[in-house]
């Protein structure tokens, strides 16, 4: 590890440290990624090991770079491009205010990278400002792939233990594990609607109840009628009918009203009429997404 | 106030997960596919290693090995993937580093513990597959293998496998959903066994994929003639390399059925199940299984 040049510590990913870096030769800054081995029976941890063969593979300007795998003796270090910041401290940062220009790129570069992922069997299942990175360039790339997984078919259920709380799909939160690429469209629809109203969370809820009461209370509670097999699922219980009386322009006020119809079709409860990433792209809100970032 | 720990909403369920639906989005997006088919190259190992690599290893060593992998795979009941892969990775090991063969067993349990990890919700645990050795091997002696295997094979895991292609074949052949199922099952089991045999071990997964399929059509006489044709449009591979692939298909099944009667036969100690009469019968997946015993060579 002499190659690099510790700068300061820049956070705690899921399984280890995070480091700012300097390779000593080329003086490129990058982002080194720890993760102890030492009293682990078990080797290498299973989500180290899922993000770095991921990663591997996954090479788009929209995906952060894996440069390099340094495997030593007790430790394992990922060398990751360095980027500057996170969507969440940009969030922080950005005084309430995101220019829709900037909203539209975000969120054009994130479906990109999500419809990468997916053409390539891969889903991120853990959306959320914290994992996309965002460099000098204005560039947004999708990190934190520790649990992503490729998935082959057939794929058995996921374990549910994805997804931050904010960014999780309905059907997750009762209990559905055969979700597929539509719960990362889902994470997708939230941080869209974030990204409109300057890092406002769409749907902070506190627990599981609270956070699709939050969720019913804007897009009015399913039946079996809207959702089928709704009631089968394995964590349903029933929620008050709720009647919606927020319209969208009170939600995304700033959304123009292309981007508020795109953002109603992410943000659907069941998951098979969710649009998908590539569709999504597709649709009339990016037609004059800035050329940069096309 | 931080909210961003993750919930973990899975409660125990007994005996194992049941498998997810299909996700239309996947099968439906052509590109899926074209990305399975122009990276699968890559992950193939590029030599018959017991010519010019390995000094000790002989063919009939693999087949041992591997079919003790399949069992255990089996025992485990780890996704179906995991078979094929961790074979895929003893391979590629196998075509860069001369071992003895000793050290094949502990091989075989390494690749197993990656695979799984890769694939799995809940990965086999090291001390287990040590079981499955018969305690021949060390806990650490696996997590050192583990790291050899990695480097060697320079963490590129995300190969491959015939069963990769399955899904995405037969969501675009004219079948009905349970004649759909059956093949799939079929083909899963053609797949795994052609893992066993030294004669496939360069052929490209599609193509064992399409083989597989098209047995697994002809097995269950649901052929109607035009499916060599059906394939090639799928997966571009080429017609006559697909018949010729499906014969030594059907020769690996007759010889695993002919060593299964045999076997049979021969031994008085090993009760087998009953002789297959019929290869809808074999299911290499679940030989019935000597749970423990390790290869001896």
């Amino acid at each position: 590890m002499q190659k690099y040049e510790k700068l300061e510590k820049i956070g705690e990913g899921t399984y280890g440290t995070v480091f700012k870096a300097k390779n000593r030769e080329t003086l490129e800054i990058v982002a080194l990624k720890r993760v102890r081995l030492d009293d682990d029976d078990e080797g290498v941890p299973s989500s180290a090991l899922r993000e770095i063969c991921l990663l591997k593979e996954l090479k788009h300007k929209n995906v952060v770079r894996l440069h390099d795998v340094v495997h030593s003796e007790r430790k394992l270090t990922l060398v990751f491009e360095y980027c500057d910041q996170d969507l969440k401290k940009y969030f922080d940062a950005c005084n309430g205010e995101i220019d829709p220009d900037v909203v539209k790129s975000f969120m054009c570069q994130l479906l990109r990278g999500i419809a990468f992922c997916h053409s390539n069997n891969v889903l991120h299942r853990d959306l959320k400002p914290q994992n996309l990175l965002i460099n000098k360039n204005g560039e947004l790339k999708l990190a934190d792939f520790g649990l992503a997984r490729a998935f082959g078919f057939p794929v058995r259920f996921y374990s549910a233990e994805v997804v931050t709380l904010w960014y999780r799909p309905p059907d997750v939160l009762f209990g559905a594990k055969m979700y597929s690429t539509s719960i990362d469209m889902w994470s997708a629809g939230c941080i869209f609607a974030e990204l409109a109203n300057a890092g406002r969370p769409l749907f902070p809820g506190n627990d599981d109840d609270d956070q699709l009461k939050r969720i019913f209370k804007l897009l009015g509670t399913p039946t079996e009628d809207t959702w089928p097999g709704l009631t089968q699922l394995p964590n349903y219980r029933p929620f008050p009918m709720y009647h919606v009386s927020t319209t969208w322009q009170q939600v995304v006020p700033k959304l123009n009203s292309k981007g508020r119809d795109l953002l109603q079709k992410l943000l659907v409860c069941y998951p098979p009429d969710r649009m998908s990433a590539e569709d999504s792209l597709q649709h009339p809100y990016f037609v004059d997404v800035n050329p940069s970032v096309k | 106030m931080e909210h961003f720990n993750l919930v973990c909403l899975e409660t125990d369920v007994a005996g194992k997960p049941q498998r997810a639906i299909k996700d239309p989005v996947l099968l439906n997006d052509k590109r899926v596919l074209a990305n399975l088919l122009s990276t699968e190259d890559k992950y193939l190992p590029h030599t018959n290693y017991f010519n010019c690599v390995q000094t000790d290893i002989q063919p009939y060593m693999r087949k041992m090995v591997t079919e003790w992998m399949a069992e255990v795979c089996s025992e485990q009941k780890m996704e179906e993937e995991v078979f094929p892969l961790s074979v895929n990775y003893l391979d590629r090991f196998l075509c860069i580093r001369d071992i003895k063969r000793t050290r094949l067993q502990l091989l075989g349990a390494a690749c197993m513990f990656l695979a799984s990890k890769l694939k799995e919700t809940s990965p086999v645990s090291g001390e287990q597959l040590v079981l499955y050795t018969d305690n021949s091997i060390t806990l650490e002696e696996l997590t050192d293998w583990e790291s050899q295997i990695l480097q060697l094979l320079k963490w590129d895991l995300s190969a491959i496998v015939p069963n990769d292609f399955l899904d995405h074949i037969l969501h675009r052949m004219p079948l009905t959903k349970s004649i759909q199922s059956a093949i799939k099952r079929q083909a899963q089991t053609f797949a795994a066994l052609c893992a066993t045999d030294v004669k496939f071990m360069v052929t490209p997964p599609s193509m064992i994929a399409c083989a597989a399929v098209r047995t697994a059509l002809r097995n269950l006489n649901c052929d109607n003639g035009r499916e060599l044709l059906t394939l090639h449009d799928i997966t571009g591979n080429d017609m006559d390399l697909i018949r010729d692939c499906t014969e030594q298909v059907e020769q690996t099944i007759s010889n695993c059925m002919s060593s299964y009667s045999s076997g049979k036969q021969d031994s008085h100690k090993q009760e087998q199940p009953t002789t297959p009469t019929d290869v809808r019968e074999i299911n290499i997946m679940s030989v019935d299984n000597h749970q423990g015993v390790p290869v001896i060579f």
